[in-house]
């Protein structure tokens, strides 16, 4: 209790320095909040893209049902395959209707029904880059029940790269934010010890073990990161309630941004203000105006 | 009680800041340790608190012994003995009574029995009317008595002072060594380095003058 008291009664008494150190932490820690919140959004987009990523098979004309079905079973079985969808003539020729609904010219021109059946084929989590898609679109081909096979082979490519790239930017952005982070927090944090440096040296006069010098210094570190993580997840979760309300609906993991960034920044604290006292004691030689 | 034996401690090469030196401090002794700036007067009070140790030669201090003793014993060797710096060494941010009391609560006591001894400590000191006070409010005599407080509330054996009157005016200083015989007359010892030599004469104690690291007068 002696030490929670202190750290307490540590971080009131210097109250600029505590308010300097927790400003600088929040933003920090909002930063990298905010970074993490982004990236679960562009997966959340690139997983919608890729959820897009399908193979529609043509089929012969007047193909019997029973054909179909067996089929549609033959790709269910195969590797890669999540779905299998029938699309009849009629299913065709409604959905191509309702995409030309805006030429009416058009759908009166459409008379007799050219379009053929075909099976939609999505394809599991894992199956989507170009070359995957590729190799099960080839496998399908060898049956002859089919007239063509399409994915839209640009598309795809032009997916792949775009995430890719975007993969390999947000990883980098990640590892600029999160080092930035920690060395933004753990640097305060010794700055708010070495301010404090006056108490290490009565404590260690006065006969205190390292343990007890160092108990205090955690806490205050822990109270001090901990509020700072705690602002930044609340500033976060009012960013996303407003935008859900007046502007778009963003994906928003509560467990994972806003505990996650009170772990991370008691964490934090923490181990910054352990590493900072244990070095500011060990090298404390007791500063004397005499030799 | 503290057995200096042919001790010597080098800082750089070649320059000894202590050369063989040989003292003993028994229960109850007042002794000055006087000389000039530079002499060694600090860097022998810092071989007895352990804060460095000898080159050569060994220090033992209430059982525990320089070339033995374990970093984590350090404390409870601090433990017994009191401590005082030319610059008072206070915490800025605690009032009188919380920067006497400190020195037993980071040891764990509280309650009843810890005010009581935080009370006795400056109560002797006659500083128990300004217990709620912070040091800035206060003279350097009374911050210095603050720290004599600190260092007498646990009852140490010895008292270390480091120039205790370096940073008081002379009527200050007169106090505060009549503390220092207070706390000696009540069976305390006290080992006082101070480059005041005149005083040491006048007051009639013994006192060990140390010149370039060596003893001159024993």
């Amino acid at each position: 209790m002696f030490s929670l008291r202190e750290a307490l009664i540590g971080l009131r008494r210097n109250g600029v320095m505590t308010f300097i150190a927790i400003g600088i932490m929040f933003f920090s820690l909002f930063l990298l909040g905010a970074f993490l919140w982004g990236t679960f959004n562009l997966f959340g987009v690139i997983n919608l893209a890729r959820e897009k990523v399908e193979i529609n098979a043509f089929l012969r004309e007047s193909l019997p049902q029973k054909q179909v079905e067996e089929l549609s079973e033959k790709l269910m079985s195969m590797v890669g395959v999540e779905s299998v969808e029938y699309v009849s003539k009629e299913e065709a020729l409604k959905k191509f209707q309702e995409e030309i609904q805006d030429a009416p010219s058009l759908i009166e021109a459409v008379k007799t029904n050219p379009l053929p059946a075909s099976f939609s084929i999505k394809l599991k989590d894992g199956f989507t880059s170009p070359e995957k898609v590729k190799e099960v679109s080839e496998k399908i081909k060898i049956f002859d029940e089919f007239i063509a096979v399409e994915y839209g082979e640009s598309w795809i490519n032009r997916l792949d790269k775009v995430v890719k790239i975007l993969f390999l930017f947000d990883i980098l952005l990640g590892i600029v934010i999160g080092f930035a982070s920690v060395f933004v927090v753990s640097n305060t944090i010794r700055l708010t010890v070495l301010a404090r440096k006056r108490t290490i040296e009565v404590m260690k006069l006065v006969g205190a073990t390292e343990k007890t010098i160092h108990a205090q210094f955690i806490l205050a570190g822990a109270i001090e990161g901990g509020v700072a993580a705690a602002m930044s997840g609340g500033l976060l979760y009012l960013i996303y309630q407003v935008s859900s309300k007046f502007f778009v609906k963003f994906y928003f993991p509560h467990d994972f941004i806003i505990i996650g960034t009170i772990v991370f920044g008691l964490i934090l604290g923490m181990i910054g203000s352990k590493l900072a006292v244990k070095t500011t004691s060990k090298e404390m030689k007791f500063e004397s105006p005499n030799v | 009680m503290i057995e200096i034996r042919n001790v010597s401690k080098r800082f750089k090469k070649g320059w000894y800041a202590l050369k063989n030196i040989d003292i003993s401090i028994a229960k109850g002794d007042f002794l000055f340790l006087t000389g000039q700036t530079g002499s060694g007067k600090t860097t022998l009070l810092r071989l007895i608190y352990m804060d460095i140790f000898p080159d050569e030669g060994e220090v033992a201090v209430a059982g525990f012994l320089s070339s033995t003793i374990k970093e984590e014993e350090i404390p409870f060797l601090r433990r017994r003995i009191g401590i005082i710096f030319q610059d008072f060494k206070l915490l800025k941010d605690k009032t009188v009574y919380e920067n006497v009391a400190f020195a037993l609560e980071v040891t764990g006591q509280s309650g009843r029995k810890m005010r009581e001894k935080v009370m006795k400590a400056l109560t002797l000191v006659g500083l128990s009317h300004k217990r709620n006070d912070f040091p800035y409010t206060l003279s350097g005599g009374e911050q210095q008595k603050t720290a004599i407080a600190r260092a007498l509330v646990r009852e140490p054996f010895i008292l270390l002072a480091d120039e205790p009157t370096g940073n008081i005016d002379p009527e200050g200083s007169e106090e505060i060594i009549k503390i220092l015989q207070e706390v000696n007359t009540a069976g305390t010892a006290v080992l006082m380095a101070t480059h005041g030599v005149e005083l040491a004469k006048r007051m009639g104690g013994r006192f060990i003058n140390l010149e370039q690291g060596q003893i001159t007068t024993k």
